[in-house]
């Protein structure tokens, strides 16, 4: 029984539907099964590296052209990137590659030009009509791609663990936003079923949830921090305070699903109308963390 | 009596100095323009080259040279407009000096060379001037225009102009040695579009 607990204490709670029998054992094993679980999943989500690596990722790329110069005048970029090239001088200019491979055409004062970067490299460009005006990008493909070769048409990413405290803060976001709509989800399949053992799982999901979501909070901090006002402040001002009130919230919400008694009991309807908000506002928080790493 | 010869070298020597600097002074080249005489000459420059280039849209049928032209009306209406505004703003108004009016006179006679000339023999000739003009231009801007503005605005629009006439020089010498390259290839051959 133990080595079953062990291997497979969810089966084992869902037929003993009981958590108080043998339960330092069956905390334990659950603890190894979601360290099990995070390293998997962190494995899975590194692997993507938009999600994996977008700290370093600078979204909305632009280049102001004032002056008579291209500002900044050197820029990383990545190869499929856009970047908006705004004309804020009186005069127009253009943005051409020295190499021919792009070319805006006039671009008037005030209006602007996107260029997707076309390949992996250095690429040298200037204004066509005034050629002191001198400016490169450079184009690197990310840690363990392929560099230039299939680059455009997305290559097998390689494995990319995360090398700051932020980088862990897309791959902890997916477990705050999983575990309370699952809760949720489940205490509501309870009701409908009568099944103890989905409340049971929803109590356990909203502690994990609790557990996890500080992280995932200090983790997003961290981020802030080290991006020093590269994050569009209107959003980074809502999604900070809305992701630390969320992780106090989780805290309470935990601390009322485990009252003594309650734990492996259908939730009232209170509990159930707030839970529905806090995962309305973490779809929101969601979506304002998308806008700032894709931009749009 | 030696004496006497002395002085008298001596106050021909001193009188002779004075007379060259008062006489360097009047002429063109040791003039320090005022900041009325300054506005004057950027406008003369701008309107001379806007004149030229809407003559070269005109005469010629090189696509490159057309469109460097065209970027000179554009460009040059563009900086005599902040020109325009800055000496409304300064309240300063353009005045005649040695530096426009040479500007004029040789624009005159640019004007009549360039009207006798065309196809090929016109669009080198247009370009090899514009080169030379924005570079004379650029000389006078750095060596005269600028070091006697009194104007602490005025001083600094002159100079962010200078990266602009810069970027003409360096279109038109592009134009220059593409044409070069070309002229020698067909000479005979009306010019064709690639």
């Amino acid at each position: 029984m133990s080595s079953s607990a062990l291997v497979l204490p969810a089966a084992h709670i869902a037929r003993r539907g009981n958590l108080f029998r043998g339960r330092p054992r069956c905390v334990l094993s659950l603890f190894l099964l979601s360290a099990m679980n995070l390293l998997l999943a962190h494995a899975a989500v590194a692997q993507n590296p938009q999600q994996g690596s977008s700290a370093s990722h600078t979204p909305g790329a632009e280049v102001i052209i004032k002056n008579f110069s291209f500002q900044p005048s050197q820029l990383s970029v990545r190869p499929g990137e856009s970047i908006e090239f705004k004309n804020q001088d009186i005069y127009a200019h253009t943005v051409t590659a020295d190499d021919g491979s792009f070319d805006s055409g006039l671009i008037q004062p005030g209006s602007s030009w996107k260029l997707t970067v076309p390949k992996a490299g250095t690429i040298a460009y200037h204004c066509g009509p005034h050629p002191n005006m001198k400016a490169t990008l450079v184009a690197a493909s990310g840690a363990g791609q392929q560099p230039a070769a299939g680059s455009a048409g997305g290559s097998s990413p390689g494995f990319n663990p995360p090398k700051s405290p932020q980088e862990f803060h897309p791959i902890l976001v997916n477990f705050t936003a999983a575990l309370l709509p699952l809760a949720f989800l489940s205490d509501l399949l309870g009701l409908w079923s009568k099944r103890a053992s989905l409340h049971n799982a929803a109590a356990w999901m909203v502690l994990y949830a609790a557990i996890i979501t500080p992280f995932t909070a200090a983790a997003g901090w961290w981020w802030k921090t080290k991006s020093a006002g590269a994050l569009p402040p209107s959003i980074i001002a809502v999604h900070e305070w809305l992701g630390t009130s969320l992780a106090v919230i989780f805290i309470l919400l935990a601390i009322w699903r485990w009252r003594p008694q309650h734990r492996n009991t259908a939730p009232g309807n209170v509990y159930l109308v707030i839970t529905a908000i806090v995962v309305l506002a973490l779809i929101y928080q969601g979506s304002l963390g998308g806008l700032m790493v894709f931009g749009r | 009596m030696n004496a006497r010869k002395f002085l008298a070298a001596g106050t021909i020597a001193v009188l002779s100095l004075f007379g060259t600097a008062a006489w360097a002074q009047q002429s063109g080249e040791g003039a320090k323009p005022s900041d009325p005489q300054i506005v004057g000459v950027v406008s003369a420059a701008n309107q001379i080259d806007i004149n030229e280039a809407k003559m070269a849209l005109k005469k010629t049928k090189n696509d490159q040279v057309k469109q460097f032209a065209q970027q000179m009306i554009d460009d040059h209406t563009k900086l005599q407009k902040s020109v325009d505004d800055l000496a409304k703003k300064l309240k300063v108004k353009a005045e005649p000096s040695d530096i426009s009016k040479s500007l004029h006179t040789a624009d005159a006679a640019e004007m009549k060379k360039l009207r006798g000339l065309r196809g090929k023999a016109f669009d080198k000739e247009y370009i090899d001037h514009e080169v030379a003009y924005h570079q004379q231009v650029i000389d006078a801007a750095s060596k005269v225009l600028i070091p006697n503005a009194q104007n602490a605005e005025l001083k600094s629009a002159l100079e962010g102009a200078a990266p602009l006439l810069q970027g003409h020089l360096d279109h038109a010498k592009q134009i220059q040695s593409s044409m070069g390259g070309s002229a020698s290839a067909g000479t005979h051959k009306h010019h064709k579009k690639a």
